[in-house]
């Protein structure tokens, strides 16, 4: 008992000089299971960016003498239908699953923001017309339309470019939603009103003071919508409508498994992909989770 | 209208050499009220409802009443914080009451405002440093670097140490917390602080700390004020010239002085009534005021007060009084006089 108090002393004396952030990330460093999901989530970061050096098999090259070959010294997750080495093509898979869904996160979060803020800020008709076009936006059926335009673009340009701007104008909705509503809540109080006062532009009022007052909602929301959009990438790609073929990511590799004979009898084509997505997809929520509590001044985990 | 008689006496009582800083003639500020399947405007709160208020230069002014009654709508309009519906706001012989944008961004340089939560005021996750810089900041372009002695002078003169430049403002009391706002209302040194309530979220043993370092401020800034409580005492301590407020009317203004010793308005009376004695043995009548502040949104025909008047007549419900001089600087709206 008395070595808690203590201890809780000693954080409390640690919080003085510290500006909310410092604090959070005090709060975040020591939730265990963030930390070890933070630390995977990058191992697998740099292990996939880092693919090309760590294996030299081709990874689009056809080899028939070296069909599905089970997991050997050779190829340590074996070979799929094709001989092509599944760890290789796990590795690369992973770098574009993981650029897709961080470009797809970085451009929602971009849009989200924008227009939920600047809707929450104005409010009155500026707010009413933005938020119908979010919900406009929100109604589109997704796969539907993803399916669709990605046909339209296919051959045109880069197949992996348009996957990431087609996911990105349907996604943005959520967070225009949340980050208005933040924003409403927030500029009641004085301190905008303060800084209306002193002289600050509209702009600076937004970013200067809103924001980075919401900004922890932001973070939050990021990670899970990270994660949300791997999925959707892997689902797309499974569907076969998301990365092309001819690009390896886990999705496109979980496709194989719509054989039945694969997914009976050859689990080391399909289970691979299936864990680490897994794992990551659970790391990062977990991180999401982390990040929540350590932003909530009230948590003190 | 019997205002603009009130306005030129208002203007000429003997001590008045001093320039007229800010002239507010028939202020309204009206909250529309919305509904309806089109959100259309089906009534109004009436926040301000046509009040007139001169503070001279150096002066302090203060603005008493219930809550609710539009002190504060008062002082954010004068800001420009909230446009108003009618009228005409007067800072330093510049009309202010439409300009917009660019224009109103500079001019709020010379007139700044004191909140009344020192909690909410201050922006979370800004130092203290960079709370009382910005306003600087906003008008010239100076590193945080190079201000940052002029920032501490000014820390000192509020009474702040020089550490708090960095802290955040979660780390300090509530009374800490209302000087840092006062420095960065100072920081711009401008003509006009509005404070609203600056002390009713304070302790009391820090009210007083806060009130004086107020008016040692005015001396040494050349301030004139704006000063709205809901506490009477308060705004005795402090003000030159009083303002009683009731529903959105002005209805009593009198220097300190003649408002305390003769209350005139009813209202008034009722209000002053109501401070405590601190001589136990001094007894006096108190005026307890029967029902409730009636809606903004449907203010009372005639005399806004008439509901709750002791001394209400039948022709109160039918006429309302405008504010004239009765005295010598003591102005009241009510027609028994």
């Amino acid at each position: 008992m008395v070595n808690v108090t203590a201890d809780s002393n000693k954080s409390q004396e640690k919080t003085i000089n510290m500006s909310p952030w410092a604090i959070a990330r005090r709060k975040f460093l020591r939730n265990k299971l963030a930390m070890i999901s933070s630390f995977f989530l990058l191992t697998v970061i740099i292990i996939s960016f880092l693919a090309p050096f760590i294996t030299t098999a081709d990874i689009s090259k056809v080899n028939i003498m070296q069909m599905t070959l089970e997991p050997s010294g050779d190829h340590w997750l074996g070979t799929d239908k094709s001989g092509r080495d599944v760890f290789t093509r796990l590795l690369y898979g992973g770098r574009v699953s993981l650029l897709v869904g961080m470009a797809c996160t970085a451009l929602v979060v971009l849009f989200g923001t924008i227009v939920g803020s600047i809707a929450g800020f104005y409010g009155g008709i500026v707010d009413s017309a933005l938020m119908r076009f979010t919900d406009f936006v929100l109604n589109f059926p997704f796969l539907v339309f993803v399916i669709v335009l990605s046909a339209i673009f296919r051959g045109y340009v880069d197949g992996l470019t348009i996957l990431i701007v087609v996911i990105s104008l349907l996604s943005w909705g959520g967070v225009a939603r949340i980050v208005r509503s933040k924003i409403l809540a927030e500029k009641e109080n004085e301190y905008i009103l303060a800084s209306v006062s002193i002289g600050c532009k509209p702009s600076k009022v937004i970013i200067k003071h809103l924001l980075p007052n919401v900004l922890s909602t932001i973070i939050v929301q990021s990670t899970i919508l990270f994660a949300g959009l791997i999925v959707a990438e892997s689902g797309l790609s499974y569907l076969g409508f998301g990365v092309p073929q001819t690009i390896p990511s886990w999705g496109n590799m979980l496709s194989a498994s719509q054989e039945s004979d694969v997914l009976a009898n050859k689990p080391w084509i399909w289970m691979p992909p299936a864990i680490i997505l897994t794992i990551t997809i659970l790391s990062i929520n977990f991180i999401g989770e982390g990040l929540k509590d350590a932003f909530n001044p009230k948590s003190n985990r | 209208m019997n205002m603009t008689e009130t306005r030129e006496t208002a203007a000429q009582p003997p001590e008045t050499e001093k320039e007229i800083l800010l002239d507010i003639q028939n202020l309204k500020t009206y909250y529309p009220i919305k509904g309806g399947f089109l959100k259309r405007t089906i009534g109004n709160v009436k926040a301000v409802d046509d009040i007139n208020i001169q503070i001279k230069k150096g002066e302090t002014m203060g603005l008493v009443g219930e809550s609710g009654c539009g002190k504060s709508t008062t002082g954010r309009t004068i800001l420009r914080l909230l446009t108003p519906t009618e009228g005409k706001i007067l800072f330093d012989g510049k009309d202010i009451t439409k300009i917009k944008g660019n224009a109103l961004r500079k001019a709020r340089q010379d007139f700044q405002m004191v909140f009344q939560d020192p909690y909410a005021s201050l922006n979370p996750t800004q130092s203290v440093g960079d709370i009382i810089s910005e306003p600087i900041r906003n008008y010239r372009r100076v590193s945080k670097k190079e201000l940052k002695p002029e920032i501490l002078e000014l820390l000192g003169r509020v009474g702040l140490p020089a550490e708090a430049y960095d802290k955040y403002a979660h780390e300090f009391s509530g009374g800490q917390r209302q000087r840092i706002g006062i420095a960065r209302a100072l920081a711009l040194k401008p003509k006009l602080i509005v404070a609203d309530e600056p002390v009713s979220a304070l302790d009391v043993s820090v009210q007083s700390q806060v009130l004086n370092l107020l008016k040692e401020l005015q001396d040494e800034f050349d301030l004139t004020y704006l000063f709205i409580a809901h506490d009477l005492s308060v705004v005795k301590h402090m003000s030159d010239r009083i303002g009683v407020m009731y529903l959105g009317n002005m209805v009593e203004v009198a220097d300190n002085k003649s408002l305390y010793a003769e209350p005139l308005h009813p209202y008034t009376q009722a209000l002053i009534s109501a401070i405590p004695e601190a001589d136990p043995k001094k007894r006096k009548e108190r005026i307890v005021l029967q029902g409730d502040v009636p809606s903004p949104a449907n203010p009372p025909s005639g005399c806004p007060f008439h509901t709750r008047c002791p001394m209400a007549k039948a022709e109160c419900a039918e006429i309302k009084p405008a504010l004239k001089e009765v005295k010598p600087g003591h102005h009241v709206a009510c027609i028994l006089y």
